[in-house]
């Protein structure tokens, strides 16, 4: 009963996820920590699992798409991987009240964020496909490889820190400051994810902390998940996904504050 | 380089992570299946193999990538991805942390 319970968690935040973007991971550790009573490290070191799995599924699709810059999301992967397993040796020493404070802010952060935007998760760019119906992407050169190894490796820090993709730190990097087209640019970082999530996830594995009897069934359910979003994704007014996704982040960013406040002892 | 598009390049790194999630998928799944019916350890150790095949899909996806740009002998990728290889597993062998 209980493994069904996550499966099915784990199904709704693979298909969210692909709807709007927003990898699971953000939902999956703050649901682990506050309803199901994991400590918060072992509810990111779970959820990192299926964070791998996602990144895993939806970059197979933009590598077909012919849209992943390999050499540069290679190139930057030193950095995020380098940052995630700093940081995951790291989360060894901290303390759980200061994770999940962390964990709040980044969730409020991320809301806002998406709110400030009117409900778009993204920059949005059309690029016009030629008269084989296929994709064009415009020539260019990456720019600025030492800033971008440096945003690189803060992403990759707070991977490693709070079980997260670091995409909302790539992907405007790379577009702005790099000169990467968006949708190359959205591609790479998505394709890096799973370096950088595998580089702190072994290192949470060697501690324990990533509980195998939780995180098996949320990866089934988010590989589903996530397969069923992809061909839901066309058909579906995103918008009313994201407000569904903003009202979630925030409740649990709330449901974190008070579980902090009253010193961790409400589950 | 960038604006280079190698669609073969770009076939066999997406079968790797293709090949990775569905095998992980079916051996979790296993796992799950069985627990229903045997008790002991036997679908723990499953569920557990999955998991640890899907932390080893990225670093076989980073040994492929390599193995490609040193067969183009484009030796400066190939370093770079000996490079983050040499990360992951890094951190699989000094995987020391408190408890």
């Amino acid at each position: 009963m209980f493994s069904a319970l996550l499966l099915v968690m784990g199904f709704f935040a693979g298909i969210l996820g692909a709807l709007t973007g927003i990898g699971g991971g953000v939902l999956l550790t703050p649901i682990l920590a506050l309803h199901f009573g994991i400590p918060i490290r072992q509810a990111i070191g779970t959820s990192l699992v299926a964070v791998i799995t996602t990144s895993a599924a939806s970059s197979s699709v933009h590598l077909q798409r012919h849209t992943t810059d390999i050499r540069l999301g290679m190139t930057l992967e030193l950095a995020t991987a380098f940052g995630a397993a700093v940081t995951a040796y790291l989360v060894g020493y901290f303390n759980r009240n200061v994770l999940e404070g962390l964990f709040a802010g980044f969730l409020l952060y991320s809301s806002i964020t998406i709110l400030a935007r009117g409900g778009k998760l993204k920059d949005e760019e059309t690029v016009p496909p030629n008269t084989n119906g296929e994709t064009v992407i415009p020539p260019y050169e990456p720019q600025r490889y030492p800033l971008g190894l440096a945003a690189s490796l803060v992403a990759g820090g707070l991977s490693g820190l709070l079980g997260i993709g670091g995409g909302p730190i790539k992907v405007p990097v790379m577009f702005i400051f790099m000169k990467v087209p968006l949708m190359v640019a959205t591609a790479t970082s998505n394709f890096m994810i799973g370096v950088t999530a595998a580089a702190s996830a072994i290192v949470y594995y060697r501690r324990g902390d990533i509980l195998v009897e939780i995180a098996a069934p949320l990866a089934v359910g988010v590989f589903l998940g996530s397969l069923l979003g992809a061909r839901l994704a066309p058909r579906i007014q995103t918008k009313y996904v994201v407000y569904l996704l903003v009202a979630i982040m925030l409740y649990l960013a709330g449901h974190l504050c008070v579980h902090l406040l009253s010193g961790g002892s409400a589950a | 380089m960038s604006e280079v598009r190698e669609p073969a390049f770009d076939r066999v790194v997406a079968l790797v992570l293709r090949v990775g999630a569905f095998t992980c998928f079916f051996v979790m799944l296993t796992g799950l299946l069985l627990g229903l019916f045997i008790h002991g350890s036997l679908p723990e150790d499953i569920e557990r193999a999955g998991v640890l095949l899907m932390l080893a899909t990225p670093v076989v996806r980073v040994l492929v990538a390599g193995i490609l740009f040193l067969r183009e002998k484009d030796w400066r990728y190939g370093a770079i991805s000996l490079g983050v290889l040499t990360i992951l597993l890094l951190g699989a062998v000094f995987g020391i942390g408190e408890h």
